[in-house]
């Protein structure tokens, strides 16, 4: 299987299909035009699907960024 | 056994694959009033599918208030109507998103609310559905935990909005809108994995995902529902009765319960239905032709001998007398099915015809009847019945004694249609009333000017515009009734007829129908030519052949046909002509 961060550039990609490899890394709620509140839940639908976590209604306002998501999954020891 | 969904992520891979060449997109609007956000995306991926040259671009209304959303709606452009509805549809107090006042305590005043509210959407559904595809999936939700009465019991209130949400559907459906199942629906998505609440509350999105995908998927089939199977082939021993006949005897086979044998009579039943409703039906059995004759006149058959047509019983191999059926029928092997209980049977005739559906016959004790059965259901399934699916079989036989008549009697095919009495009656459309034209249109390969596949909106469209006509001709004859089997459309521009739609049914041809359809067109509009917009497709043969004979060379786009030249070599014609 691969690793989490390659998984999680897959979901990114799926709902950021403009996106290239290099600015999926750097990519924040504030920088990408497209990430709006309806782009935060599938993003984080399909994390949820992809990793089988589950986020609380307050995690919507804290994953805000490639980095964040990606620090969090490996928090939870889902790779 | 629930059926597994698709994930979101493969949902969205499928429109990230969409094409991007600039092709015009395909347009359907999605009606809900709560915020769509997986259903979109599922129905778009699903619509996706079905239109891999398009990219699919899904429209959507305000949310909060369903009836506003349709009302916004225009028909123009679009290609079809998602409507998602939801209890809060039918009186707010019914969703989880509302609380205070005295909620759903009040019974009276939420049935009469939701009675209004359903008068109004069912009016404008009404409206959309004359101009383009609906469809409607009723409330799949559980309802409200807060209604007064308890859980186990359907108490007034529950009651009273299902009566009133059945006679919604009723209404719809009777102005041509097509409802989802509600019980596909449960079988594919148990009831008690379909509302997340924490979503609801959370984004206004109320469906777990595989819910979503349910819903999206069965829209989209309702939409859209796949082209019916034209024909079914049968075996007899083993599947349409119990038992061998060779071993057996005429009075050995069984499809009755006393003899442990109902799954084969509820199969006659099955075939009876689909006769009924214009499939056609034959059997190719490995048997003795005269034990078949005897064992097919018996007086309890559940379907009818006389609804198989033909009856191929001989020794050679399934796969040649197939093919003796398929050339009966003149349809292609894609839009039949193959019934027989043997693995070595099915296995021969998919060897030969790789794209024909073969099935299995269940075993007796088989638990798979009942899916069987539905499987097969669904296959020939269409959204309606015409008069047109019932005369089928009548014009097979009428296409059989046509063929008789002239070995018998030795006569040229000119004496032959002098003395068949054959009358043609032309309807001139004004509107897109008539679903038989579109639906030859859709289903017609042989005789079809270039194959376009237009949808139900562009259909409705094309009448609108300038110097445009829509040719619809019937036929009959002293062997029967064909009914609808000609459609041809286009456009006058000055005298000359742009022709954009010529369909012919295969069960018409050899009477001069084709020819017939021409010159109305050309005495209708006083025209001095006909500009065709044909195009070669891999099976119209047949209409490439006819134009030929008059063009002195095979068709190409816009080749155009001058009114002198077609009379010149058009042969005699002995139709009696009637404009409806």
């Amino acid at each position: 299987m691969a690793d989490t961060e390659t998984r999680l550039r897959r979901c990114f990609a799926a709902v950021f299909p403009d996106l290239d490899e290099a600015q999926i890394a750097e990519a924040s709620l504030g920088s990408i035009a497209a990430w709006d509140s309806v782009a935060t839940i599938t993003l984080l639908s399909l994390v949820e699907e992809e990793f089988g976590v589950s986020f609380e209604p307050e995690d919507l306002a804290r994953q805000t960024s490639f980095a964040k998501i990606l620090a969090d999954l490996e928090a939870r020891d889902t790779a | 056994m629930y059926h597994q969904s698709v994930k979101l992520i493969e949902a969205l891979e499928v429109l990230r694959a969409a094409p991007q060449d600039g092709a015009a997109p395909w347009k359907c609007f999605l009606a809900s009033s709560f915020t769509p956000l997986h259903l979109q995306t599922f129905l778009a991926a699903e619509l996706q599918k079905r239109h891999a040259r398009q990219p699919v671009q899904i429209e959507t209304g305000s949310f909060g208030d369903l009836a506003a959303s349709l009302e916004s709606v225009s028909a123009e452009g679009l290609e079809g109507l998602c409507v998602a509805m939801e209890w809060p549809d039918l009186d707010a107090r019914l969703g989880l998103r509302r609380a205070g006042g005295d909620g759903l305590s009040a019974t009276e005043d939420v049935i009469a609310e939701s009675g209004r509210a359903l008068d109004r959407l069912g009016a404008r559904i009404e409206t959309l559905a004359a101009r383009l595809p609906v469809a409607v999936c009723l409330p799949t939700l559980p309802l409200s935990p807060l209604l007064p009465s308890p859980g186990w019991q359907a108490g007034r209130l529950e009651l009273a909005l299902r009566t009133a949400l059945a006679t919604f559907a009723e209404r719809v459906a009777a102005a041509g809108a097509r409802v989802v199942s509600s019980e596909r629906l449960a079988e594919l998505s148990p009831a008690a994995e379909r509302l997340d609440s924490r979503s609801d509350l959370v984004s206004g999105f109320p469906y777990s995902r595989p819910h979503a995908w349910h819903v999206g998927a069965l829209l989209v089939q309702t939409l859209l529902p796949p082209s019916p199977r034209k024909g079914l082939i049968t075996d007899l021993d083993g599947t349409l009765w119990h038992g061998i006949l060779g071993e057996d005897g005429v009075a050995g086979v069984a499809w009755d319960l006393d003899h442990n044998a109902q799954a084969h009579g509820l199969y006659q039943q099955l075939l009876r239905g689909l006769s009924d409703s214009g499939a056609l039906l034959a059997a190719a059995s490995k048997n003795d032709p005269e034990l078949v004759a005897e064992a097919l006149a018996r007086e309890d058959l559940v379907l009818p001998a006389d609804r198989l047509s033909p009856v191929e019983a001989s020794w050679g191999p399934k796969s040649a007398a197939v093919g003796r059926i398929l050339a009966e029928w003149n349809v292609g092997s894609e839009s039949v099915v193959f019934v027989d209980d043997s693995p070595m049977e099915r296995a021969e005739v998919q060897a030969a015809y790789p794209d024909m559906t073969c099935l299995s016959f269940p075993e007796r004790e088989d638990a798979s009847l009942p899916s069987f059965l539905a499987h097969l259901r669904d296959l020939f399934a269409k959204p309606r019945v015409l008069e047109e699916d019932r005369l089928r079989r009548e014009s097979l036989r009428a296409n059989q004694a046509l063929r008789a008549v002239r070995t018998e009697s030795g006569e040229a095919p000119e004496a032959f249609l002098e003395q068949a009495q054959a009358r043609v009656q032309l309807h001139f459309a004004t509107d897109s009333s008539d679903p038989r034209a579109l639906e030859l249109v859709l289903k017609t390969n042989q005789f079809n000017l270039n194959g376009a596949r237009p949808s139900e909106a562009a259909w409705h469209e094309a009448l609108e515009g300038p110097g445009a006509f829509r040719l619809v001709v019937s036929y009959d004859d002293k062997y029967g009734r064909l009914g609808k089997i000609a459609v041809l459309a286009g456009r006058l521009e000055d005298r000359t007829l742009v022709l954009e739609t010529f369909v012919l049914s295969c069960r018409a041809f050899s009477r001069r129908i084709e020819h017939r359809c021409l010159a109305a067109l050309f005495e209708r509009f006083d025209a001095d030519a006909l500009v065709l917009d044909f195009t070669p497709t891999p099976r119209n043969g047949p209409l490439r052949d006819f134009f030929a004979a008059f063009l002195g060379r095979p068709p190409e786009p816009r080749s155009r046909l001058a009114r002198a030249e077609f009379f010149e070599r058009c042969p005699r014609l002995f139709h009696q002509v009637e404009e409806a």
